[in-house]
């Protein structure tokens, strides 16, 4: 694994690969396979960001991602002012262990200042429940930005891709011309890893049907399916605080200071990183691996196989703020 | 569509008795709550068959697919949540689905001719079929329809009122919904009320044995006669289903098997007759099967429905086999609706669709050979 600066990314890739960043006419969403762009944050389980430090995590990570100068570059590089962008978030574990509200807020401000409209802006999980319950405000129609659970609103007819065959929620499969998927770095007790990939399970009304065999093929079914597949921009990890064991709850003895974010438009490197820093975690602790605790990440393997990203570590590229 | 705004009573009103009224379904003191996730407002009850395994796990021993299931996740059924080392059911006494249809229907053809029957479902099922004709229920969580408490005495009560001699857990998968069949079998009982199950069979045996007893038939849909199929098609597998359909006979419940036919996935003739001819050797020839035509649902919406001539096919193996009492399905006013003397070739019941038109049997026997007649005719 290569550990870069952005500036080392930006003359890696050449000036022309990032084209200042923003998006010309015309061109597509810039989309870097292995490049995982990364920034620090120490906190604290439980307590919060400051909203400046999570201003600059959020656009250093961002900036990383994708080698731009600021995370309005980066943010305007990856998304456009029409879109209508979603933001999955995971907050299955409560406000211990779901991404933090200011990280949220902080791309959010990104997105608006790359020139999307916030009443565009759709922060969403499962259940408002859940989002209550993870420290969100529900605000149906904003401001300053949307956010909402998807409450059973899922098309009214199943599609299929691969082994699934779901309906997908609304806002995803109507609403959003963009999605980020905003996940933790965790442990789960079936996939080995939730984080930025599982956590498009929370999109499908039936993932209950999508636990056999350590969620594979299943995580990658519902990753490249259309809706998700031609959507996804953006995975964004909060990794201030992480699970090593115990997952998908909150297990207080599990949980680590990574104090880590990171940012890619690779949804499938952005996985790989979680489970070494996990698979790192667990060694230090004297626990098992996941393959040897009986969880082996197969999902990402058929995830690359797909084309939906890099799962080599030789290819993984973390680049710092 | 929002899916929460789907009806309590979802399923056609093919029945001659229509379908009850949501007014019918009286709502009972306020429901228990416990933390969980997403499904937490929901009533939780702790369930029967499981075990607690290390770090706040659970198996599930309902059903074959022994989901282990970590804290605050489902398992497969969606009806069932891990809530800190605790297994609950989250369907006990919550139909989404109620309706007083006739014993046809479901279909029992052997048991109480032109009887109704209170027929109930929670959400959930336990395998995926892709033909599944009940999918806006069974592949859906508890929480994503709209349901009702309908606690046992209270389903029993309904039934009563409505004429029902029978109740029938249907629509969905009853296995996921199995403490609330067990004592709604034992409130049906106390009453004098037939209490009836249809079901995929697809079930851990224990469980079984522990509910079975007291149920005065179960209707099991085998899907297939192939491993193939049941893997591709259901996501369950063949051999606990056989195991079930045997621990039936062996209690001495009656037993009726459905065989629904999907065009050029399971209607060979060899398989119809292997099917067949295995029914008649392991359960014996009395065990009525039904082979019924398929219509595109679901996630198997690219095959035609199934040709009559397939179905006719089918029936002439089965009565090849051995068997006594094979039908049709979904073909209403075909004469492989009816039921007719193996001894002397009398119709005993007529039949067009749900419809009883005739039932000629005199206390159970044919009136012109005298020959009993199998079933559970009062």
């Amino acid at each position: 694994m290569r550990r870069l600066t952005r500036r080392e990314l930006a003359l890696m890739l050449g000036a022309g690969a990032i084209a200042g960043t923003t998006r010309a006419e015309g061109s597509g969403p810039v989309a870097l396979p292995g490049v995982v762009g990364m920034a620090e944050a120490k906190a604290k389980l439980g307590r919060p960001l400051s909203r400046e430090q999570a201003d600059r995590v959020i656009a250093g990570a961002m900036a990383a991602a994708v080698g731009a100068g600021s995370g309005v570059e980066a943010a305007a590089s990856i998304f456009t002012p029409g879109d209508t962008v979603g933001i999955k978030v995971n907050c299955l574990a409560g406000r211990s262990l779901s991404p933090r509200v200011e990280l949220v807020e902080a791309l959010v401000d990104l997105l608006a200042g790359a020139g999307v409209d916030r009443r565009k802006i759709i922060v969403f999980e499962r259940t408002s429940r859940e989002l209550e319950r993870a420290g969100f405000t529900i605000r149906r129609q904003g401001p300053p930005y949307r956010c909402v659970g998807t409450d059973n609103d899922y098309d009214r007819l199943p599609s299929s891709s691969g082994a699934i065959g779901s309906c997908f929620a609304r806002i995803v499969s109507t609403e959003c011309t963009a999605l980020v998927s905003f996940g933790v770095v965790k442990d789960h007790d079936l996939s080995g890893v939730s984080a930025g990939m599982k956590n498009w399970y929370g999109v499908i009304h039936n993932p209950n049907k999508y636990h056999q065999n350590g969620c594979d093929p299943f995580i990658a079914d519902v990753a490249r399916h259309p809706f998700i597949r031609d959507k996804l921009r953006l995975t964004v990890l909060d990794g201030v605080v992480a699970q090593c064991h115990g997952g998908p709850a909150y297990r207080p003895g599990a949980t680590f200071e990574l104090g880590l974010v990171s940012a890619s438009t690779d949804p499938v490197a952005a996985d790989l990183w979680a489970w070494q820093v996990i698979e790192a975690e667990r060694r230090r602790r004297g626990m098992p691996t996941l393959e040897e605790a009986g969880r082996p990440v197969r999902f990402l393997a058929t995830a690359a196989h797909h084309g939906l990203g890099v799962d080599h570590p030789d290819r993984l590229r973390l680049v710092t703020a | 569509m929002r899916i929460d705004r789907r009806r309590l009573v979802v399923l056609g009103a093919a029945g001659a008795a229509g379908a009850l009224q949501p007014r019918l379904l009286r709502a009972s003191a306020a429901p228990k709550r416990a933390p969980g996730s997403a499904g937490d407002d929901l009533p939780a009850r702790e369930a029967s068959w499981y075990k607690k395994l290390e770090e706040g796990r659970v198996e599930c021993e309902l059903c074959p697919q022994k989901c282990t299931v970590a804290d605050m996740e489902r398992g497969m059924c969606g009806v069932r949540e891990n809530r800190g080392g605790t297994y609950f059911t989250l369907v006990h006494g919550r139909a989404c689905a109620v309706h007083v249809d006739p014993i046809e229907k479901k279909p029992f053809f052997h048991v109480m001719p032109g009887e109704k029957a209170l027929s109930y479902s929670t959400a959930g099922c336990n395998v995926e079929c892709k033909f599944c004709q009940n999918w806006e229920i069974s592949q859906f969580r508890p929480e994503q329809v709209q349901a009702y408490d309908l606690p046992p005495k209270a389903l029993v009560a309904t039934a009563k009122r409505t004429g029902a001699r029978l109740t029938a857990a249907t629509y969905g998968e009853p296995v996921v919904f199995w403490e609330y069949v067990r004592d709604a079998a034992a409130a049906a009982n106390a009453a004098g009320l037939k209490p009836t199950v249809v079901s995929n069979g697809f079930i851990q045996e224990k469980a079984l044995r522990e509910v079975a007893p007291s149920l005065a038939a179960i209707k099991i849909d085998l899907k297939s006669f192939r491993e193939e199929f049941y893997e591709e098609q259901v996501r369950g597998t063949l051999e606990p289903v056989l195991k079930t359909l045997q621990v039936i006979r062996e209690l001495g419940v009656w037993l009726e098997i459905v065989v629904l036919l999907i065009p050029t996935l399971n209607d060979s003739v060899e398989e119809v007759r292997d099917l067949s001819q295995w029914v008649r050797k392991t359960l014996g020839p009395d065990v009525p099967v039904h082979f019924t035509r398929f219509h595109p649902t679901y996630r198997l919406t690219d095959l035609p429905p199934t040709p009559v001539t397939t179905l006719e096919r089918s029936w002439k193996i089965g009565r090849e086999a051995g068997l006594n009492f094979v039908y049709l399905g979904n073909v209403p006013s075909h004469p492989g609706e009816n039921t007719t003397c193996p001894g002397c070739g009398e119709i005993l019941i007529r039949r067009v669709g749900f419809r009883v038109i005739a039932n000629n049997l005199v206390n159970g026997a044919c009136p012109e050979c005298s020959r009993q007649i199998p079933g559970v005719w009062e």
